[in-house]
Order: structure tokens, then sequence, then C-alpha cells
């Protein structure tokens, strides 16, 4: 009937662990012969009569402490701020950047402390895109690890004092280098700029700044120098392209300005829209981008040039470089050529690749398609990543030699973790007569610097933006600063230029200067608006810039086997390694949390002899792959749909290697709490560093020749991919193609569930799931509220910011790893990654029965299709976890809520037992107390308790937990609308997940409200529940995802079904 | 235990207050009477009686215009409208320049109203001569731990120890008297206390066994209302960092409710009133008599007000106040203040009592005493316990479909599309809460 969704290589090959665990809910119980078997059980300390003793005490205990309440201080504002009323949210625009990822976003704060971090749709040309970086970097800011004084040579001091000496220290220097990721602020760019002509008057060399990023884009700059004559990187139009056709490039996660393509490609994405856009990706590691394509071609990292040259080729151009492709990208090339020459200038061609060669060649196709000016816009340059690749490598290779600048002033850079030859940059750090850092934390760079000047995080801090010509923004702080001893990055710099004076916690200097570069860029604009909006349209040069052929460079080398170095949507850079909350996240394609790896085909790793199937008990192989001479030891992970003979390594993770204080949650911690410590006492990173593998050459490029060892012994994996099965029910995921979608009627590709029923005259007939009713239905249809989900299957990306929104919106706990292998991790919303296999789903029906076997979809298990399916609580009209609970803790609401009262549960985990979407968390353990979880859940810190929301309650041990559909925002909702006495106006409830989609991906609201989007989501053709058949009438639906692909096979099987066409 | 002593301290301190005071009303005349609730009304804001504030004192303040060689009459004219006054009378023009306000236009007021006012003005003493009998009652002062900690409870059951001592010995000295009163040896040696008390059991045990049975049942039943009892609020009331008077604000100066608590409209919480909202009035009015000076002393220091030089002014060293929470919900409940004030239209008496005449410190009004205030919704369960909320979900009805909130309206609208529920709902004439789903779980938990 349709495809075969499996979401692992066990679950294809039914391997005996997956059916034991896959029979089991809740894993690894042990039978009572089993504990009391147990060796160690003698051993144990508490005796018999011990615990009889204990339990009489606490028994007594816990009598003596209900009956008498604690007397509850409250302590009101003496001078109550003007917008703050306490129990209500305030909301402040701002802006996000990390020298990674930009984007307007609002934060929601209570009693004055942030606690929400939202896309911002309304202002900025992100229009609300963000990614799970963004929405976790709210608990960022709590984090106990911070810097909250200034150090001298790593002992506390005063800024007077250092202030001082760094001043007198830039005038008396030679030489001063001010080394700064990507400088997109205005108001920095003129203190720079200011200190330059202070110490460099005119013309002279003593003052340079160079700009430096993580991961550098300088190869796109360069090519575009080549043809364009100008080092920019022009603005790309998504939404403007019918065929999109990405080399290597993870525009939907990491790729450049990420968050603000996300919804410009969902805008395409659209099946009822005039087109739908073809997208063509061709990548080595299966990325984020490349699972939602329609087309994937699994290509080498050295094979990028070909296929760009390939259509070059196909659309009548000569590239000059050689274009033979393997099977598998040649069936996607061809299907590109096709596409390109249908859409022509509607087309967009971007590469991820840092080879000035490659972009030089992207930029030949577009060129060819004349993409400029319609797709990529060349007057609207993007302003970050500056990184200059060239004038890195000279200032590394003179403070390597000894040869560095007097002072060396660093600011949000940590070149020790992200260069190549990092070791080598801090041997010749420390010979640096001043070094200074500017940097939130003591991290690898930092530590090892004369000075430490903690600033301010993003949400204390006043600062501007211009990360595209023409899109000038502002942040503003939305707490006052926490440490006692930080400050503003720019007052610093201002300080030590002899231009201001230190202001101390509540310093207005930088914002004066922020003001007064306002002032100076619109003379007439209001400051305050401009504030309030977070962003100031500006005009826009049009650009006269005009391509011209270049001489190609160098092109990467062909190896055996190649690696490709990726960013994770969570760790990213590793900037974040620290917050737990993107540790815990599943990775959106591998689902493993807490963990680095080497991706490699299931293919190869059986030819290498690795094991390719995993679980909670058996982990996974240990090998050691070396690169550029630097070599790592990782776990093997099998990712179908990796190019043969290459593997993927993460950037990001092997953070705090010396055991710098960087988070309390960047370490392994042990089984019952506490950190692994390495041989020098040292807490442990968690995986490696990978940045030694970049290779420098003209640019620094992330893919090169790797060598991989033989199996070295096992490794633990926790993943959550293999947790909730759905035991065999495949209905769960819906999938076809536009063609089918356009041209055939709904039984054809959304075939409605029917079950037999006898009618009047005795004959068996079919009926739609509607007439079938186990219980008396709940009163929720037409009366009151109603409110449900609508979930787009074709929209979902799958990035996982629903995840996290939803994890800082409900206050929910992070596990760590130790209990996520176990399967308890706590999400109470889950991504499920499906392959899909063009293949029948249910063995049993097919005629080849006894001797079909999945083993034919081997190839297919090498490059799958992949479905991102959200799930979270269904709401089940019946639903079967009420009627099981013993003490009627879960029960329907008339609102159509599936409602959790905690304090009235038990524990029997009935409930979750009878989920048919395994969507019901329990908690193991006390999470906000419990030794083993204090080291990752922030609820366990002082600090990081701050993130919690008031709104929601922090759930203890022993009770079950999941999705309440954000319930405390309906009820605000509700609030509003009757305190102002109006209808509740349809949009306007938003759940976290909902309200943080980058794509739009998610719908909510009021289903008896009849005009409602949500309504005619759930009626349209492309609408079904999932596990329909089982009659649980939930209330969310899916949107069948459809993809713009030629595909015979899926036409087959999706025929239209009409009266007469029998049943089979 | 503790507390509902110092209830029973307090409730005997106040009905001392009342029949002192109707004593002082008594003797009295009516003028004063109506002069005294005119001051209060009208002219207490700014004036107070011996002392200048916004206004200037207002004692014997006739016989200083006389003085000043005011016209006959022009005082009155200067309540009615003081620029009037100026018009006519140079010495009112004087008057007039005091600073920092000019006084408000009182057009209403009639000349013998005026004149009860002046009456019962200058029958004030001066506080700062009195001594302190005589004056009104003393505001309550704030509860010390030692008053709290009371070793009452302690004292009762010493006393049953001793009780039960005395009658064992009596009961002891009475059967050896028996003993050796009686004749018989075998008396003398066999019988021992309890063979004695099992003997007398046996002889009467139909009667011991049923107060037996009676003795336990009755032990069970005070023992589950004890449990049901846990946590129950009701008669909380801590002792206060300030003895802050609710019957003074709320009932003599009838300052709303929500002036000072005024996030009850917006919030979840009601709030309880910052600093700033106290220095409001509190500037001015900074205490009629020595006890009430030293409680608004305490408001200075939070708020960082020095009054040492002249008119006051800030420091900037504030002290925030640690008030001792009354009102305290169990443990994962989300209530909120401006749902059931702005929406459902619930007076703040329904939960917390009149106000307007508490003269102690806040507590926690029982069930028994909010049933006796006029127009609440009468409930039997213990205040602030889960059975006295959905109580009144289940009694209170909301007004849908009439048209004066769109919400409800719509919520109206499509009700009647079910007209068995309609009806159902309908059947005792209104729709109370819980049937609009005011008795779900997730309306208060989550």
């Amino acid at each position: 009937m349709t495809r075969k969704y499996w979401k692992g290589l066990e679950e294809l090959k039914e391997t005996p662990e997956f059916i034991k665990h896959k029979e089991q809910e809740f894993p690894n119980q042990q039978t009572v012969e089993e504990f009391l078997s147990d060796e160690k059980l003698a051993e144990t300390s508490t005796a018999r009569r011990d615990f009889l003793k204990f339990l009489g005490f606490s028994v007594a205990a816990a009598t003596l402490a209900a009956c008498e309440a604690p007397v509850t201080k409250v302590v009101p504002y003496v001078n109550k701020p003007e917008n703050v009323t306490p129990g209500m949210p305030t909301w402040y625009t701002s802006t996000y950047y990390d020298g990674n990822s930009y984007a307007s976003i609002l934060v929601k704060t209570r009693e004055a402390r942030p606690i929400f971090i939202k896309g911002n749709k309304d202002f900025g040309f992100t229009k609300g895109g963000v990614n799970p970086q963004i929405v976790a970097s709210v608990l960022g800011l709590y984090d106990s690890e911070r810097l909250s004084q200034p150090t001298a040579g790593g002992a506390n001091a005063a800024w007077s004092s250092i202030d001082k000496a760094i001043s007198s220290a830039v005038k008396s220097a030679k030489s001063v280098t001010l080394l700064t990721n990507t400088v997109i602020s205005p108001s920095m760019k003129r203190a720079i700029a200011e200190m330059s002509v202070s110490l460099n008057g005119e013309t002279g060399s003593k003052f340079q700044h160079i700009q430096y990023d993580a991961v550098s884009y300088a190869g796109m700059r360069e090519a575009n120098m080549s043809n364009f004559g100008a080092r920019m990187i022009p603005s790309y139009d998504f939404s403007k392209a019918k065929t999109i056709v990405s080399v290597d490039a993870d525009f939907l996660n990491s790729w450049l300005l990420s968050t603000e393509y996300t919804g410009q490609y969902a805008l395409t994405r659209n099946p009822d829209a005039e087109w739908m856009s073809k997208h063509i990706q061709f990548e080595t590691v299966l990325s984020v981008t490349g699972s939602n394509a329609d087309y994937r071609g699994m290509i080498k990292p050295s094979e990028q040039a070909a296929v760009l040259a390939y259509l070059i080729k196909g659309l009548g151009g000569n590239a000059g470089v050689a274009s033979d492709l393997n099977p598998s990208a040649k069936l996607a090339a061809d299907q590109a050529i096709k596409a390109l020459k249908k859409s022509k200038k509607e087309s967009l061609v971007v590469s991820g690749s840092n080879n000035i060669g490659v972009q030089q060649l992207t930029n030949k196709l577009n060129n060819m398609l004349q993409t400029y000016g319609t797709t990529i816009d060349l007057s609207n340059p993007v302003n970050l990543f500056q990184s200059e690749d060239a004038k890195v490598a000279k200032l590394v290779k003179d403070v390597v030699a000894g040869k560095g600048p007097d002072v060396l002033l660093m600011m949000d850079v940590n070149p020790v973790y992200t260069l190549p030859n990092g070791d080598d940059f801090a041997k010749g750090l420390k010979k640096i007569k001043t070094s200074v850092a500017i940097s939130a934390y003591a991290d690898e760079t930092a530590a090892l610097c004369s000075y430490v000047c903690p600033g301010f995080h993003a949400l204390e801090s006043w600062s501007d933006f211009e990360a595209k010509a023409g899109e000038y923004a502002l942040s503003q702080p939305t707490i006052r600063p926490l440490g006692e001893g930080t400050a503003s990055a720019l007052e610093s710099l201002l300080v030590w230029n002899g231009k201001a004076t230190r202001g101390g916690k509540d310093s207005s200097v930088a914002y004066d200067y922020i003001k007064a570069t306002f002032a100076g860029k619109f003379p007439t604009a209001d400051f305050a608006m401009a504030i309030h909006n977070s962003v100031m349209p500006q005009a826009i040069v049009p650009s006269t810039l005009v391509y011209a052929d270049a001489k190609i460079g160098s092109l990467p080398k062909s190896a055996e086997w190649e690696v490709s170095l990726y960013q994770k949507a969570g760790i990213g850079t590793g900037a974040n390694a620290n917050n737990p909350w993107l540790q815990e996240l599943p990775d959106p394609i591998t689902k493993v949390t807490w963990d680095n790896y080497i991706t490699m085909n299931p293919v190869d790793m059986k030819a290498k002899g690795f094991v390719t199937t995993y679980d909670q008990e058996h982990g996974l192989n240990l090998t050691t792959v070396k690169v550029n001479g630097k070599s790592v030891t990782l776990p093997v992970y099998p990712l179908p749909g990796q190019a043969l003979k290459t593997i993927g390594i993460a950037l990001g993770y092997g953070r705090g290697a010396n055991g710098e204080k960087i988070g309390k949650a960047a370490f392994q911690t042990k089984e019952y709490g506490g950190y692994e410590l390495n041989a020098a006492g040292n807490r442990m990173p968690i995986g490696a560093n990978v940045y030694a593998m970049v290779a420098s050459g003209a640019t620094f490029e992330y893919a090169g020749a790797a060598t991989i060892g033989s199996a070295e012994g096992v490794y633990p994996i926790a993943a959550t991919q293999i947790h909730h099965t759905v035991m065999g029910r495949y209905s769960i995921v819906r999938e076809t193609t536009l063609d089918i979608y356009q041209n055939k009627d709904r039984s054809a590709f959304n075939p409605p569930h029917t079950l037999q029923k006898l009618d009047e005259h005795g004959n068996h007939v079919e009926a739609p799931m509607s007439e079938f009713d186990l219980w008396d239905a709940h009163p929720v249809e037409k009366i009151g509220h109603r409110w449900g989900i609508s979930i787009d299957l074709s929209s979902c990306i799958g990035c996982g910011t629903c995840l996290i929104a939803c994890q800082s919106e409900n206050n929910v706990p992070v596990v760590g790893k130790d209990e996520v292998r176990r399967g308890r991790e706590m999400h109470w919303l889950r991504v499920d990654r499906y392959f899909a296999s063009d293949e029948e789903a249910a063995v049993g029906t097919r005629k080849d029965k006894d001797t079909f076997s999945f083993d034919k979809a081997e190839y297919a298990a090498e490059n799958p299709k992949v479905v991102h399916m959200p799930l979270m609580c269904h709401h089940c009209n019946h639903a079967p976890c009420e009627t099981v609970c013993p003490v009627a803790a879960t029960t329907h609401s008339n609102e159509g809520l599936n409602q959790m009262a905690y304090n009235r549960c038990i524990g029997t985990r009935y409930c979750a037992n009878n989920c048919p979407y395994k969507v019901r968390r329990f908690n193991w353990f006390n999470y906000p107390s419990y030794k083993k979880m204090t080291e990752v859940n922030p609820a366990q810190d002082d600090l990081g308790r701050m993130v919690l929301n008031p709104d929601v309650t922090v759930r203890t041990r022993g009770v079950m937990e999941k999705c309440s559909l954000c319930v405390q925002r309906i009820q605000s909702t509700k609030l509003s609308a009757k305190k102002e006495a109006r209808e509740i106006v349809d949009g306007e409830f938003a759940t976290a997940c909902s309200d943080s989609c980058p794509t739009n991906a998610i719908t909510v609201g009021d289903w008896n409200d009849m005009k409602s989007l949500i309504r005619s989501k759930s009626e349209n053709d492309l609408a079904y529940q999932a596990l329909e058949e089982v009659g649980v009438k939930p209330n969310v639906w899916y949107q069948v995802k459809v993809r713009n692909e030629e595909n015979d096979l899926l036409s087959k099987l999706q025929v239209e079904k009409h009266e007469g066409n029998k049943h089979h | 235990m503790e507390i509902s002593r110092i209830q029973l301290l307090n409730r005997l301190k106040s009905v001392a207050f009342v029949t002192l005071t109707l004593g002082f009303v008594g003797l009295t005349n009516f003028s004063k009477a109506q002069g005294e609730a005119l001051f209060k009304s009208k002219c207490a804001t700014c004036h107070q009686t011996h002392k200048n504030s916004t206004g200037p004192k207002l004692f014997q303040v006739r016989d200083k215009w006389a003085a000043g060689k005011a016209k006959e009459g022009s005082i009155i004219k200067w309540v009615n409208n003081w620029q009037n006054a100026v018009a006519a009378d140079p010495y009112a023009a004087e008057v007039s320049k005091w600073s920092p306000t000019a006084m408000s236009a009182f057009p209403d007021l009639k000349p013998e109203e005026i004149i009860s006012i002046f009456d019962w003005v200058d029958a004030q003493p001066d506080p700062a001569m009195a001594t302190t009998t005589g004056g009104p009652a003393e505001p309550n002062s704030p509860l010390t731990p030692e008053e709290e900690e009371g070793s009452v409870g302690w004292i009762w059951i010493v006393m049953g120890v001793i009780f039960i001592v005395v009658i064992l010995a009596v009961g002891g000295v009475r059967r050896q008297l028996k003993i050796a009163t009686s004749d018989n040896p075998e008396h003398q040696e066999k019988l021992t206390y309890g063979e004695e008390l099992r003997t007398i059991a046996w002889k009467y045990r139909l009667w011991v066994g049923l107060g037996s049975l009676v003795t336990v049942i009755a032990v069970i039943v005070v023992l589950f209302q004890g449990l049901y009892r846990i946590n129950v609020m009701e008669d909380y009331q801590p002792s206060q960092p300030i003895a802050f008077p609710h019957d003074r604000h709320a009932g003599v100066n009838g300052i709303d409710c929500k002036y000072c608590h005024n996030s009850v409209t917006k919030s979840k919480s009601a709030g309880i009133p910052t600093v700033n909202v106290c220095m409001n009035c509190h500037k001015q009015i900074n205490g009629v008599d020595k006890p009430f000076e030293g409680e608004i002393q305490k408001i200075y220091a939070a708020a960082g007000w020095d009054v040492s030089s002249g008119a006051g002014k800030y420091t900037g060293k504030t002290k925030p106040i640690v008030w001792n929470k009354v009102h305290v919900l169990p443990d994962h409940v989300y209530f909120n203040h401006s749902q059931h004030v702005v929406v459902g239209g619930v007076d703040c008496k329904q939960c917390h009592g009149d106000m307007k005449v508490m003269n102690e410190a806040v507590k926690v009004q029982p069930v028994s005493e909010l049933n006796k205030i006029e127009g609440n919704v009468q409930l039997t369960k213990p205040t602030l316990t889960m059975g006295w909320c959905i109580e009144c979900h289940g009694k209170k009805d909301v007004k849908i479909g009439d048209g004066k909130n769109a919400y409800y309206d719509e919520i109206h609208r499509r009700l009647k599309k079910d007209p068995a529920l309609y009806k159902k709902y309908y059947q005792d004439g209104k729709v109370t809460v819980s049937e609009l789903g005011g008795w779900e779980c997730a309306k208060c938990h989550y």
C-alpha cells in the first residue's frame, strides 16, 4: 500500500534485541529472583533492621512535616518598575548573533528574568526563523561557570588595575592585534576604527584588526572577488527558486543565514501553491537539508566540482573540469539538469564548500542560469562570516613562531580550540607579552591569557547589528547583569582606547555610544521606536557588480577515504557545548544525544567489520581516524545515506579538554553522578575536537583524505532512535508525490481507514472509522473549544527547534546520557525520523511472503528517503491512557485536552503502557535533586533554576508527565479574551512548538471555530491521523508528506479506489 | 493551635475596643459624629488635627482666623471655594500662599456641616500632650515570636497527667483502705490491682464492651478528622513586620482594595503593595499619634525617606519589607486573581472576608465567617482547600449569552448547537462554572 518506513537498521532487519525491546515500553526491568540473586546485594550497607528503622523514621517525619505549614515570606518591590507586573510576562524585542547564527528574536521575561526565546515574526528579515541553538541560548545566561570577575594572571582583579595595565600596554606596544569573530555591529566597528586611528594615526601599521570565524566562508568571498571584484557574499532568496540545487550546503541547518533560508524554503514546499520547488541535494553526510531533498546524490567531498561541471555541461556549458560521476550522483544530477532547464533563472545553486574553485564553478553555473538578479541579490550583501583566512594563517604562524604582536586582544574567539593547530597556538600565546581575552568563560584560549575580561551575555547587553546591507538591528538587555564584575565588550574597548570611563554594573557607556552611532546613521529617526521594533529599515544602493569568468582555483583532490566535517543542529561550532538542552537534543538525523561519532554508510561498515546495529546494552565499535596527521578515536555510527568510502565527524565537540571551566554540562558524567576524570584529574570532554582535521590552504577546508583503523572495542551510545517504536503500525507515516497529489484523488494518496460491518441486508460493507465507537463520545464537538494540532509533514524539516522550545516552556528536565541510553529521556515532543524504502509495508499481505526479505531494501538503505515527524501527546478523545488510570489522574477535558494531574498520579505507568503513540514520560528520579543529574539538569543549579517557567509545575519522582498542549498558554489566551470581552482570534493561541517553528509546519487552534486554520487543515485532502485505525480519535492531524519527485513504484502502489474496486 | 489562642486574645481585645468605642460615641453629640465622618471623608487626605501636613493643621483654626482679623464667615466661604474667599478677604489671600498645594473646593458642604467639622476637630485632644489612655484604640502591635510559641498546649497535657495521677492515687488509697478494713485475709493476698480491674470489667462486660466500641469509633473519627485538617489553613494568622490596620485604610478612609493590590486585575497574583504605593499617601500622612507614627516610620525606613530635614527627601537607601504570606495556596495549583475579579466579578470579600472591619493582622478567614458576609456564595468546605474552590465553582453561575462579553456570547452560540446539552446545563436556570469546565483538572493543575 505504501512504502516501508523504518527508524533504524535494527528495525529493518528485526534483530533479536529489537524484537525484545519493542515489546517493552520500559526496558531493563529486573525480576524479583534476579534482584535477590544479585551477589552484590549482600555487600550493600543497609541491613534489614536499619532499613526498618529508616522506614519508621521517615513515616514519622513525613507525618510531622505534613502537619505544620512553613511560614512563607513575601517581599514586594520597594519601587516597582513601571513595566513589570508580578505574575505577568513582559516581552522584549531583541536580536541574536553569536558569530554563527543570526535572528530577530522576542524574549519573554517574568519578574525581570528571561525564560523563553522565540523568533520575531513581525520584524527583521529572518521573519521568525530560529534554530535550536538560539532558543536554547536563554539557558546559557544562567550558567554558573560564567565568569563574574575580570582576572589577571588567573587571579581575580579589579577593573581599575586591569584597565590601567591594558591601556598602557596598548600605548607602549610596538604592535597591537585585535582578533575578533566577524563584527557586524556598526558601533563596535566604529570603536575599532577609532582605536585604529588613535594607534596608527594616518599611515601607521601598529594596530591591525583581523576577523576570524570558527567556521570560515572565505572561499565564497574569494571566489566572488575573482568573479565580481568584491569580497562579498550576496543575499539568497530561496522563496523564488523553483529549482534548488545544493552541493553540500546544509542551508536548513547551519549554512550561512540558515534562519532566513528555512522560512523561505518552507514557502516553496506547499503542494497547494501555484508551484512547488524541486530540491536536489548532493552531499557526503546525510544532513537536515539532504533529508528534505526530493533527490539526493551521495558524493565524496572531492566530487563537488565534478557535480557542478556535470551540471554546467548538461546545460550546454564547459567548466573545463572533469565531470565523471558515481551512479547515485548521476541519477540526481540528471534530474537537476531537467529541472534547471525548465526553471532557468528561477533556480538557485548553492555550494557549502570553502574551496575557492568549487565556489567559482557555482558562480559560473548561477551565471549561466541568470539567477543573479532573481534568486541572488548582489546589492544586499551578507555581512556575516568575514573570516580572513590568509591574515589569520599569518598571525597564527607568527604567534607559533614566537613573533606575535606585543599585545593580542581577542574578543569572542577561541582560536586555541578552533584552529587546526590550536595546540601550537596555545604554546605561542604564552609567549605574547600582553594577551587579553574578552570572553564569558575562562575557555581554552582565555585560560591562557594574561587578562580575562568577562563580557556581558547577549541578553544582558545593548548591541547593534547589520547582518546584511540595509538590515540594521538592535538588541537590548532583558535582565540586569548577573555577574558582579562583568562589563560590556564595547565599553572595554572604548576604555582601553581612552574614549570612556568605566560605568560599573549599570553603566550606560555602551548604550550612549550605540545611540550616537544610530543618530549618525539615521539623523531623523526615533531611537525608541527602533528599539521597540528591534530593526530599522535602510535604503539599499543597487549593485553594479557584473559577473566575469575567472581562472578556476585549485580543486580538492580525491582520496580513497575522505572525511567531511559538519555542524550538528544542537552543538554547531561548539560555542554552546555547555548547554545541556542542546547536548540532549537528539540529532535530527542520527537521533544520538550527548556524543560525537564517526558516520559511515552501513555498507562500508560491514566491509570493514564494524557492528552496524546497537541498542542500550550493545554499543558501537570505536575506531581511530587519521586526517592531516591528527587522529581521534570515536565510535562509528551506521548512517544510511552517507556517501560510500567517506566518513563524517561533527565539529564542536571535545570542549574543555584541559579541564577549562566552560560550563557544568560540557563534560562526561559517571553513571551515578559526578564527572569522569582523566589521568590528569581533569573533567573528560564529550567527544573529540576535530578542528585539528581542518585543512589550511588558501582557505580553511572542512574535508580531506582520511585513513580509518579497525574496530577497537565497544562504546555505549545514547540514541533515541530505537525507542518508542510503533509496534509495526506502519500507517503512521503517509507520503505521496506532487504528481499523484495533483492527478489522483484522495483515495490514492490518503485513503480513509475503513472497517468491515454488516449492513441492513446482512452483507459485509466497508465503513469509515468515524462510524465505530467503543465508548460514548466526549462532548467536545461543536461545544466550547476543541484544541487541536495540525502538522504539515511537507514543511517540517526536522530541525528540532520545537523540541527545545517545548523543553524551555514546560520545564522538561535533562536526564543525562546514561538515562537516555536506558530510554528514559523526558522530552514531551520528539521528532521521529523515518527512513523510507520503496517497498511494500505489510510483509504478511505479500504473495511472496515466504521468500520475501527486506534484504532487497539494502540498496535503498544505502541512500534512503527521510520523513521527519514531530510526535507529541495526541489528546485522544477516546484516550486509552485515561481508561486504565486507577486514580483518575489523567482525564479528559471538555476542550478536548488529555489532562494530567501530577498530584493525583501514583505512578503505576499503566497509561504509558497503553498509549499507542508512546508519548508519556515517567519521572524515574527526582530530577531537580537526585545526584545523578546534578551536573546536567539546570534545575539543580541555583542560577540554572532561574530559567524555569513559573507557570508550569516542576514534576517530582514517581509521576507521569506528557505534552499538555501548553495548557498554560491556552488558559492565558482564553483569559485575555475574557478580560477584554472579545472572541479568541484564530492564531492567537500558539504552543511553544508552533510558536518557534521556523517553517510554520505546526498549526494549533480551536477546531470548533469553523473559520480557523486548524479546521480547514484538518479537513483538506492531505489530512490524516496517525494510527487512525486504532480508533482513539486523536486531536492531532498530519498533512501527507508531498515530495516533488518522479516515483513510478509509489505511483503503482498508490491507486485510486472507487466503488466496486474490491478490497483484497 | 497556638495561633488560635492568639486569635482568642485578639478577639477579646476587639470586644474591649468595641465596648470602649460605643461608650465614647454615646457621650458625644450627633453633630460631632457627623463632623468626624465628614473630616475623615473630605479633609483627612490633606489635613491633620494637630499637625501641618499637605494642608495646615485644623485644630482651633477658627480662632486663628479670628486672631488674624478675618471677616466673619470668611472661613466657611474658603472651604466652599477658597478663591471666592481670597477675593473677599485679605486674610484669606494671605492664607492662600500656603504651599505646597492649593486646596480643593468643596461647594457641596453646607455651613453647618463645616462648623460640625471644626467643632469635632477642636474637641480632639493633642496626641502629643495626651497620655495613651482615652485615645483611640491602639493599633494591634505586631505579634512577637514569643507569643506565637506560647506553651499553652503543654499546660493542658501537664494538667491532664496530674489529673490522671491524682485519680490513680485516690483509687489506690481507696483500695488500700478497703483491704485494710477487710476481714477476709485471702483477699489481702490474692487480689492485685489488675485482677481487681479484670473482675470488675468481667462483671460489667456489656457496658465495658459497648464503651470500648464507642471509644474506638470515636478515636478513629477524631483521627480522620484530624488528618483531614492537615494543611488546612483556616484561621492561619502569621505575625507581620508592620501592624497594618486594614480597617483604617479600606474602612475609614474608603480606599479601594485595588488601589494598593493593583495587579489583582491584571495578573494571577493580587500583589503585596509596593512601598512606593504606600508612599503616595504616607509622604503626607505620618501618623496622628505615637503608636501609628512608629509603624509609619517603618515604611519610611523601607522607602529610604528621610523626614529629619523639613519636607523630607529620598536617601536612596531602601530596605524591602519582608511580609509573612497569609494566603498560601497548596502546591501544584494555579490560581489567577484577575480571572476571578475581572471576568468572574467576584468581590474580594468572597474569599478574604470584609477587610473594612478587620483591625487585626490579616488571617485566613474561616468559612463560617465568610458565610456571614452579605452577598457571598455560601460554602461549607474549609477555606483555601480544593473542596472549597470546587464547591464555589459548582454553585456560582456564569452569565453567558447576555451580550456583555463577546467571549461568552460565542460559547453560548456554540452551546446552542446541542439542544440536549443546552437543556441539561440550564436545568437549574443557570450555567455554573463547573459546567463550563471549572471542575476539570487542567483548569488549575499544570
